[in-house]
């Protein structure tokens, strides 16, 4: 009894150290908080933009929703019907997909930078928590949205990637072996991957998915304001700027840009051009896998070294990095600011290296 | 890339002896290969620009079937009608350039590039399927995208597809086929951006002032 | 005879009158050429008729200018459909906003007892031919709609034919009388500007807007107090009124953007006969798959054999696929033995579909992750991402009557055989239940 009433005063403590319900009010949330200038305040500026990509994606995504239909053979026939013969249609559909890849870029900055200028500390831990499991969420996003055109790239990938799930099974012992193979059953919602398949995941895509990510974003911006900026360099900033209305209306223009940049984009490249045609073709249940099968860009971090290594090294690595990523307020709360910039550094050049090299590298040690 | 073509089979919907579904068994068809009858298919242009290109094409680049002529699906030899018969052996007489074509095996570039050259020189260019991109008529673009067919064939792109074309080029097409909108929003947000800067100036002075 | 009187005689005149007597004016009085001002007298009037009386004229005024000058350019602008539109009801809901001003102005000149001292009768005429004048472009833009467009070929040629000294009436003989009343009108107000206030469009005080405040005070020291403070302030409008103007412009360009193409989305395509014929048999055909798919698993759990194919189609290095009864595809080749050689095609590592070519060492191959499985053991290559090996699958063969000939379980273990005649009917099947093949 002692125990369980020490430990509900450590989580009461905990969190009424986090969220200071003094602070609860407009006044300090909003009017008086400001942003240091300093040489790292462009990261300040790195998780706006993540959500303005946000809510492009919500705009153009419920534009969609006016036409497209979740049925196997019906969904390519509507994707087509969007950019072939709706006017702007192409357009819409093409932001769509440019901006989900702004969004996640944006979103894994956000991530580094935050990390670099150890925006997490004390008492900030409830937000990075909360942005690390958002940058999941939309890596989910990604996933989930891949299969909706019903092209053949779309629904091969989604089996490899849902099959590679079950993959994990035979690492765990016992009863657990099961788990992952149940779980993608669930996912999967029939023998390989069909009507049902595709039921699911427009459903997590478009409704459960969203709603998560809101409320998820809801309490990471709350927990921001409450806390104010972090202070992000070693030396407290000697200038600031109000956040209200200066650095607003800074957000605001840097977005205007943005958009700019991203119509321009999304006018001129269709997105599906990256892929070879026969890819683009609607599935064909009945025939065999064509080639050039792979995952969107961003998940090339993970792919070409799954393609690589053995799988329980991949397994390993990645339980490992997810567990940083999730504790890091806490491990690295000792650690230095230089040294978590040297870190930062190195996990961008990986990314870097694997995102643009990766198939190099892969054919180099394949052949 | 050596893999090109031995890769696509298809389920066969009309294999007569399977009963009601007729789709119970799958007629293994090599991708516009060996086993087809030689006279119809010619891999040698598939082979070419996937080489050429880096990239995957098949056999729908010129076909109305992915798996090419040969079979018994949809646009394959083993399923066309007495009407469609016809226009095939039409198309097939089309020896000289300039006639008029419409091989229901064949998609519009297929016919086109029938239609232009003529069957007689297209089967001479299997030897050098290059050449393929100096005989096609350098302005015909079939699905309006700014490429095209000839480039568009070149670069293992979907030449009936106008969101597809090699990215490069399609940026710059669209770039001027859009410039009009292009130059309005730039216009939008750069004045936007402007009334924002001016903005954030007259607060910084009225809010210095009010601090000072 | 009257046309040429008028659309001849009557603009070099005014062109003559009106250049010559501003220069003259201009040099001789050059302190009356801007507009004698009443807002010290009446200020309130001023702000509500001045200011959208200017706004608009000006706007109005330039895009005469622009398309007299720039016929080309602008006939390129206002080729596209949406913004001819935009530029019609613009200059429309411009030309209101001048009538309203205007009769804010006159009622003023008319009504305040300040201002009637300094009225001449000259400012009164002209607000009235203003009045006039604008009316009559309303009217136009209302009557004789799409002005924007169909002044390139008729009015512009006209204005060019007088300016370049060849007068060619005919170009706008043929217009309606609304049109021609407001070209006199034009005429007219060139030639009435150097003796009325209509001058002062010589002087306008544009800068006055953006330039930098200058703050007139008397220098006794309690003013100088206020002066810093007064400073700012003005320093502050000025950035607000430039941040007006551009987020104004950049806002209104987008939103005309974006609704234009947001309404046109919604409203959908309407799309002529043929291609929506072609769409329609589209969407069949990939019904009519889904259809197929349907019943293939139907078949499967329906019946206890599946035809797999006759035995003399099999092939020994060009598999035939089907699919199993788990609905996962297999494919069929002809072993050393001259009998079926039965092995799934769901590539073990990722769940791709094998390939049924079979290369020189007799070995699949799986284009995914390039996983080779040998077909006799089923087993992977050494450095394949996939380990464990493709399963085989039994079958039974059946004559044409449907009586079992021979039959082989998964295991490998077979019993019958088919002789040499009987091979030309024979078929293969694939058995529901393992223990019917056993």
């Amino acid at each position: 009894m002692i125990d369980l009433d020490k430990a509900a005063h450590k989580v009461s403590g905990f969190l009424s150290e986090r969220i200071p319900v003094e602070k609860l009010n407009f006044h300090s949330m909003v009017e008086k908080k400001e942003v240091p200038i300093h040489k790292m305040s462009w990261g300040y500026y790195t998780g706006g933009l993540t959500m303005f990509f946000f809510l492009i994606q919500v705009v153009t995504g419920l534009f969609l929703l006016f036409y497209y239909q979740p049925t196997v053979s019906d969904a390519h026939v509507s994707v087509e019907y969007i950019s072939h013969y709706v006017a702007g249609g192409a357009l819409i559909r093409n932001m769509h997909a440019w901006s989900s890849s702004c969004m996640i870029f944006c979103a894994m900055v956000h991530l580094l930078t935050a990390f670099a200028m150890k925006s997490f500390e004390k008492p900030r831990e409830i937000t990075w928590i909360a942005g690390v499991l958002l940058l999941f969420i939309t890596f989910t996003f990604g996933f989930t949205g891949y299969l909706l055109p019903w092209n053949q790239i779309a629904v091969n990938a989604t089996k490899v990637g849902l099959q590679s799930v079950e993959y994990v099974g035979q690492y765990l012992p016992g009863q657990l072996a099961d788990v992952p193979r149940i779980l993608r059953e669930t996912f999967q919602g029939e023998a390989s991957v069909g009507q049902s398949t595709l039921g699911r995941f427009y459903a997590l895509h478009v409704v459960i998915l969203p709603l998560l990510l809101a409320s998820l974003l809801g309490l990471h911006l709350l927990m921001v304001q409450l806390h104010g900026m972090s202070q992000g360099v070693d030396k407290p900033a000697k200038k600031a700027e109000k956040f209200i209305s200066i650095f607003v209306f800074k957000d605001l223009s840097l977005w205007a840009t943005v958009f700019l940049a991203l119509f321009v984009v999304a006018l001129c490249i269709p997105f599906d051009s990256f892929l070879p045609f026969p890819l683009l073709a609607p599935f064909n249940a009945l025939g065999s896998t064509p080639q050039g099968i792979k995952p969107e860009w961003y998940f090339f971090f993970v792919y070409y070294p799954l393609e690589l290594l053995p799988f329980w090294v991949i397994l390993l690595a990645s339980m490992v990095a997810v567990a940083v990523l999730i504790f890091a307020p806490w491990i690295f709360k000792g650690t230095s600011r230089r040294t978590l910039g040297f870190i930062t550094l190195s996990a961008s050049a990986y990314l870097v290296v694997m995102t643009v090299f990766g198939e190099q590298i892969y054919e180099f040690f394949k052949h | 890339m050596s893999l090109c073509t031995t890769r696509k089979h298809l389920l066969d919907p009309a294999e007569p002896a399977l009963g009601a579904s007729g789709f119970a068994v799958f007629a293994a068809l090599a991708c516009c290969t060996f086993f087809s009858l030689p006279a119809f298919s010619y891999p040698e242009f598939q082979e070419f620009v996937e080489k050429h290109s880096h990239k995957t094409v098949n056999c729908a680049m010129c076909h109305t079937n992915e798996n090419g002529p040969v079979g018994e699906g949809k646009g394959q030899i083993g399923s066309l009608s007495p009407d469609e018969m016809k226009r095939l052996n039409s198309a097939r007489g089309a020896l000289e350039a300039g006639q008029n074509v419409d091989s229901p095996i064949l998609n519009k570039f297929g016919n086109e590039i029938i239609k232009a050259i003529g069957k007689k020189k297209f089967v001479q260019l299997k030897g050098d399927p290059s050449k393929l991109f100096d005989a096609l008529p350098g302005k015909s673009d079939l699905d309006g995208d700014g490429i095209p067919d000839a480039q568009e064939y070149m670069d293992g792109t979907d030449t009936l597809n106008k969101f597809h074309g090699d990215p490069g080029k399609l940026f710059f097409v669209n770039l001027s086929r859009y410039k009009l909108h292009i130059v309005l929003a730039i216009i939008a947000v750069l004045s936007l951006n402007f009334g924002l800067l001016h903005l954030v100036k007259g607060i910084s002075i009225l809010q210095s002032k009010k601090g000072g | 005879m009257i046309d040429t009187l008028l659309f001849v005689a009557l603009p070099y005149l005014a062109l003559f009158v009106g250049i010559f007597g501003s220069i003259y004016r201009i040099r001789t009085a050059p302190l009356t050429y801007s507009s004698l001002s009443s807002q010290f007298l009446e200020n309130k009037g001023l702000m509500w008729g001045s200011l959208p009386w200017h706004i608009g004229i000006t706007i109005i005024l330039a895009a005469h200018i622009i398309a007299f000058l720039f016929p080309g350019l602008w006939q390129s602008i206002v080729s596209h459909q949406q913004v001819l539109y935009a530029m019609e009801s613009i200059g429309l809901c411009l030309s209101i906003l001048c009538l309203l001003g205007l009769l804010v102005l006159g009622l003023r000149r008319l009504t305040s007892p300040k201002l009637q001292a300094v009225t001449t009768t000259m400012d009164l005429v002209i607000i009235l031919l203003l009045l006039l004048q604008v009316g009559l472009g309303a009217a136009i833009a209302v009557h004789c709609k799409w002005g924007s467009a169909w002044c390139s070929g008729t009015t512009t040629p006209y204005v060019w034919s007088i300016i370049t000294f060849q007068p060619d009436v005919s170009y706008i003989s043929e217009m309606p009388l609304l049109v021609k009343a407001h070209i006199v009108g034009a005429w007219l107000f060139i030639l009435a500007i150097p003796f009325s206030r209509l001058i002062h469009m010589f002087a306008v005080p544009v800068e006055y807007l953006f330039r930098p405040p200058q703050n007139v005070v008397w220098t006794n020291s309690r003013k100088l107090e206020s002066q810093d403070q007064a400073f700012v302030k003005e320093e502050a409008r000025r950035h607000f009124l430039w941040a007006f103007s551009g987020i104004a412009l950049g806002g209104f360009l987008l939103s005309v953007g974006t609704f234009r193409n947001v309404f046109s989305f919604f409203f959908g395509p309407r799309l002529e006969r043929k291609v929506e014929t072609e769409l329609m048999e589209t969407r069949l055909s990939r019904l009519e798959s889904t259809v197929g798919q349907r019943k293939l698993e139907l078949e499967r759990q329906a019946s206890n054999y599946i035809l797999v194919g006759k035995l003399t189609d099999l092939n020994a290095s060009n598999g035939k696929y089907f699919i199993d009864f788990s609905m996962q595809p297999a494919i069929a080749f002809k072993g050393k033995d001259e009998m079926p050689l039965l092995i799934s095609a769901k590539c073990t590592h990722l769940g791709c579909t094998v390939g049924n070519k079979v290369d020189d060492k007799g070995r699949i191959l799986c284009p995914c992750h390039v996983s080779y499985f040998d077909i006799v053991s089923g087993e992977p290559n050494a450095e394949a991402p996939a380990k464990a090996p493709l399963p085989h699958l039994g079958w039974v063969i059946m004559d044409e009557k449907g009586s079992v000939l021979a039959r082989r379980d998964s295991k490998g273990k077979s019993q019958g055989s088919v002789s040499a005649e009987q091979r030309e009917s024979a078929r293969v099947y694939i058995a529901k239940n393992q223990e019917e093949t056993t």
